[in-house]
C-alpha cells in the first residue's frame, strides 16, 4: 500500500520535511508546498534558514515572524489555480520561544524573572530541545488559525530525527521531573512525596552536582526553574497538544536525502530512528540525483569505441570550425560520456538501498534530478515540483 | 578579546602543515564530507607513524566504517581499528559518569546518580553539558600518558558536529566560564578553553563545499570564530570539487556538440543533444564550483586546500589514500 506526494498534500494538515544538513530540504519544503497550490490548496511554507537567493525569491528574509503571501500575478505564472495560495515565513526560533514565555508566564514578574535569567538568555536556544520545540509549536499555533490548508515545515538542521520528535515529551519530561521540584521546593518537598528512600537520593544527587558545579550555577537554574514553574501548567497543556498533533493522523513526514555516501548513512539513520517512533513517514525525496538526461543511454564497448568516436568527430566537423581538431573533441566527448555513466552508476549504486527500503515499506520514492544550476528562484522550484509530484522516467516508475 | 589577529594568523598556519598540530577539530555543514576529510586525516597522520585517536561526537559511528571492513563498535572505550590508529565515540553521559566519578571520588553514588531517572531528566533538558562534556574528555586524552611518558596519542582528531552546532560545541567552555562564578567546573571550563585557544595545540578545519548554501555558512562560520571563539583556524578545506570536464583548449566542446542535428546518426552512440547536455551540465557544475572556490578564499581571507570529487565514490581505505596525500600537503596559494 503505497501514499503518493498528491495525497498527502491534498489530505494532510501538516507535512514535516526531515532529513540531515546539506540535502536540500529547504528546496524540497518549498516545492512540496507549491506542490500543494497548484492543487488548489492554501499553503503555508515554515522554512528554518534558506540560502539568501531562495530567501528572498520567497520573500521571506526581509521581514520577520509571520507569514508573507506570494503575489497572486507570481502564482498565476508557476500554474497555481485562483483558489490556491502560497505563503512562505522563516522561522525565529528564538523569538517563537520567548512569546510563549510572554503568553503563559502568570504575571509580568514572573515573566521578566525568565526573560531576564541567565541562564535563559545564555541557553534558551538549547533548552530542552527547545529550538526544535518551537517549530513545532509555530506550527500548531499556525494550524489553529483558518487561513491554512496545509502547512510544510522545514525542520531545523538538527542532526538526529529524535531531537525533534521528543521534544514536547522531553520538555513534558522535564517540567514533571521529581528531581526539578526538589530544587525548587528543597524545604516542603519531603512533606509532599512519600518516597523517603527516593528523596535521600535526590538530595544526595543534588549535594553531589553542587561540589561539581559550584552552588551559584545551582541557584540560577533554581530560580530560573521557580520562574518556569508559575506556566508550567498552560505549557504542560501546550506541549500535550503539540505532541498529539505531531504524531496525529493529519500529519505526515517525508524525508530529504542526497544521494552522496554520507547523506544516504544520515538518511538511513534517520529513518530508523523515525520508524522506531511511530512517526508516520510518507515517502522519500531524493533530491539532486545524477541521471542520463534521456530515458535509456547505452555506451559503446570498447571494440566499437574507435568507430564511434570517429563518427562524432565526423559530425562535429560538419557542424563546426574545427580545423582539424574535431578528432580530439570527440575524444573529449567520449571522456564526458564515461565520467557522467560513472556518476549515475555511483548514485544508482548508492541510493539502491534506500529506494529498495521505500519500496519494501510502501513509501513514496521521488528522486529530482541534479540540476546543472542551483535553485534560487520560483521557477527552479517549480522545477522541482514537477520531479517530486509526477513519478515519471526510469527512476521514478519502479518506486512510484 | 580574540588573541587570532588576521593575517598574521593564517599566514603562520598555512605555512604549517594539518597534521602538525596536536589537536584537530573538524567541523562543516551536514552533506560536506567532513567525515570522509577526518577518515583521510587520520589515515595520513598514521601513515606519518603518528599515534591518531579519531573522536567521533555524534550518535553514530561513521569513521571506522570508512577505515575498515565492516567494524565492530568502537565505543566509549575505543579500539585500534588500523595499526597507530584508533577511534572511540564520545557518549555524554558515559563522559559524564567518568568526570564525576573523578571529581566525587565515590563510585557508588555515582553509579547511583546515573541509575535515577530525575537525574536523566534534569540532564536531558539542561544545555550545554554535553559540548562541555564531551570537550572535556577530548582535554583529558590530550593528558594522557604511556608508561613512558609519552602522550598517549599524537594527535587528537575531532569530528564536531555539523556547522550551527559546531560553534556552539567551541563556545561552551567560554560561556560556562562567564555564567559561573566560582566552583571545580568552571575551573576545569577555564582548562578547555585554553586548550581550544591555543595556537601550539589546537588547529580548527573547517570544511566546504563550493556551493552556495556550505560557501556562506563557512565564511561565517571563520568570521564568528575570529570575532569572538578565538579557536586558531589556519585554511579552508574544499571537498569534492570537479575537475575540469573537457580540455583548456576546448572549452565550446558542449556548445560544438549542440550544434549536431538531433537525428544525426550516429555509431553506437547516443543522439547529440543529450552528449551535449551531459558535456554542458558537467561544465555548469565546473564552473560553478570554481566560483565558489574563489569565493570561499576571498571572503574568508585564509589559504584553501581543495580536494577533488572522487567520480567513483569513497568505499575503502584505498580511495582515502589520495584525499590522504593532498591533506598532508600545502594550502593553495601557502608557502610549502
Amino acid at each position: 500500500m503505497s501514499i503518493d506526494p498528491e495525497e498527502i498534500v491534498d489530505g494532510r494538515r501538516i507535512v514535516v520535511c526531515v532529513g540531515s544538513g546539506g540535502v536540500g530540504k529547504t528546496t524540497i519544503s518549498a516545492s512540496l508546498a507549491l506542490g500543494g497550490a497548484r492543487r488548489g490548496r492554501r499553503v503555508l511554507v515554515l522554512t528554518i534558514d534558506p540560502a539568501k537567493r531562495l530567501g528572498d525569491a520567497l520573500g521571506v528574509r526581509s521581514l520577520g515572524n509571520a507569514p508573507r503571501a506570494i503575489p497572486r500575478k507570481v502564482l498565476d505564472g508557476l500554474g497555481v489555480p485562483p483558489e490556491g495560495r502560497l505563503s512562505a515565513m522563516m522561522l525565529d526560533m528564538k523569538r517563537t520561544f520567548d512569546d510563549l514565555v510572554e503568553r503563559f508566564a502568570e504575571d509580568e514578574v514572573v515573566r521578566n524573572r525568565i526573560l531576564e535569567n541567565p541562564i535563559y538568555q545564555h541557553a534558551s536556544d538549547a533548552l530542552a530541545g527547545s529550538a526544535e520545540y518551537s517549530a513545532m509549536e509555530k506550527v500548531f499555533e499556525l494550524s489553529e488559525r483558518e487561513d491554512f490548508d496545509l502547512i510544510v515545515l522545514d525542520t531545523p538542521p538538527s542532526q538526529h530525527a529524535l531531537d525533534f520528535l521528543e521534544a514536547p515529551q522531553r520538555l513534558l519530561e522535564f517540567l514533571d521531573s521529581r528531581l526539578v521540584h526538589l530544587l525548587l521546593h528543597p524545604a516542603f518537598a519531603a512533606g509532599r512525596f512519600g518516597f523517603r528512600l527516593f528523596q535521600r537520593s535526590a538530595h544526595q544527587v543534588l549535594k553531589a552536582l553542587e561540589r561539581v558545579s559550584g552552588v551559584s550555577f545551582l541557584e540560577d537554574i533554581s530560580e530560573f526553574l521557580l520562574a518556569f514553574e508559575g506556566m508550567s501548567e498552560g505549557f504542560r497543556e501546550r506541549a500535550g497538544q503539540v505532541q498529539a498533533l505531531l504524531f496525529g493522523p493529519e500529519t505526515a513526514f517525508v524525508l530529504a536525502a542526497g544521494p552522496a555516501d554520507e547523506s544516504v548513512a544520515h538518511a538511513t539513520a534517520f529513518l530508523d530512528r523515525l520508524e522506531e517512533s511511530g512517526a508516520a513517514v510518507a515517502g522519500i525525496v531524493m533530491n539532486r540525483l545524477r541521471t542520463w538526461p534521456a530515458a535509456e543511454v547505452k555506451l559503446p564497448d570498447k571494440s566499437r569505441r574507435e568507430e564511434a568516436t570517429a563518427s562524432l568527430a565526423q559530425a562535429l566537423a560538419e557542424e563546426n570550425e574545427t580545423q582539424g581538431g574535431a578528432l580530439r573533441a570527440a575524444q573529449a566527448a567520449l571522456s564526458v560520456l564515461d565520467s557522467y555513466a560513472s556518476m549515475v552508476q555511483q548514485d544508482r549504486v548508492a541510493t539502491s538501498p534506500l529506494r529498495e527500503r521505500a519500496r519494501r515499506k510502501g513509501y513514496f520514492w521521488r528522486p529530482v534530478p541534479e540540476l546543472p544550476r542551483d535553485v534560487h528562484d520560483l521557477d527552479g522550484l517549480a522545477r522541482i515540483a514537477s520531479f517530486v509530484f509526477e513519478a515519471g522516467g526510469e527512476e521514478g516508475a519502479v518506486g512510484g | 578579546m580574540s588573541r587570532v589577529t588576521r593575517g598574521g594568523m593564517a599566514l603562520a598556519d598555512s605555512a604549517r602543515s594539518l597534521l602538525d598540530p596536536r589537536l584537530l577539530i573538524v567541523t562543516g555543514k551536514g552533506g560536506t564530507g567532513k567525515t570522509t576529510v577526518v577518515a583521510a586525516l587520520a589515515l595520513a597522520a598514521a601513515k606519518r607513524g603518528r599515534r591518531v585517536l579519531v573522536v567521533e561526537t555524534g550518535r553514530e559511528e561513521y569513521v571506522p566504517r570508512l577505515l575498515a571492513p565492516n567494524p565492530e563498535p568502537v565505543g566509549y572505550k575505543g579500539r585500534e581499528i588500523r595499526p597507530g590508529l584508533w577511534a572511540m565515540r564520545v557518549d555524554p553521559y558515559q563522559a559524564l559518569a567518568e568526570y564525576l566519578g573523578l571529581q566525587l571520588r565515590m563510585q557508588a553514588l555515582v553509579s547511583r546518580m546515573m541509575r535515577y531517572k530525575g537525574f536523566h531528566q534534569l540532564m536531558d533538558a539542561s544545555p550545554g553539558w554535553r559540548e562541555l562534556i564531551t570537550l572535556g574528555k577530548v582535554w583529558h586524552l590530550k593528558q594522557q600518558r604511556t608508561e613512558e611518558g609519552e602522550p598517549r596519542y599524537d594527535l587528537l582528531l575531532v569530528d564536531a558536529p555539523a556547522t550551527g552546532h559546531g560553534l556552539t560545541f567551541l563556545d561552551v567552555p567560554r560561556v560556562v566560564v562567564s555564567a559561573l562564578r566560582a566552583g571545580p567546573l568552571r575551573r576545569h571550563a577555564g582548562w578547555v578553553e585554553e586548550m581550544l585557544r591555543d595556537p601550539a595545540t589546537t588547529l580548527l578545519v573547517p570544511v566546504a563545499l563550493a556551493e552556495e548554501l556550505p560557501a556562506r555558512e563557512t565564511v561565517e562560520l571563520v568570521k564568528r570564530v575570529r570575532e569572538g571563539i578565538g579557536v586558531p583556524i589556519g585554511r579552508v578545506v574544499i571537498n569534492a570539487v570537479v575537475e575540469r570536464p573537457f580540455p583548456e583548449e576546448l572549452p565550446d566542446l558542449d556548445e560544438q556538440l549542440a550544434r549536431i542535428p538531433e537525428d544525426r546518426a550516429l555509431s553506437g552512440l547516443p543522439p547529440a543533444p543529450v552528449i551535449a547536455s551531459c558535456a554542458s551540465h558537467l561544465r555548469s557544475r565546473y564552473e560553478l564550483n570554481q566560483r565558489y572556490v574563489e569565493e570561499i578564499a576571498h571572503a574568508s581571507g585564509l589559504p584553501t586546500l581543495t580536494l577533488p570529487y572522487l567520480p567513483g565514490g569513497i568505499h575503502s581505505p584505498d580511495d582515502l589514500e589520495v584525499l590522504a596525500e593532498l591533506l598532508a600537503g600545502p594550502a593553495n596559494g601557502a608557502v610549502a
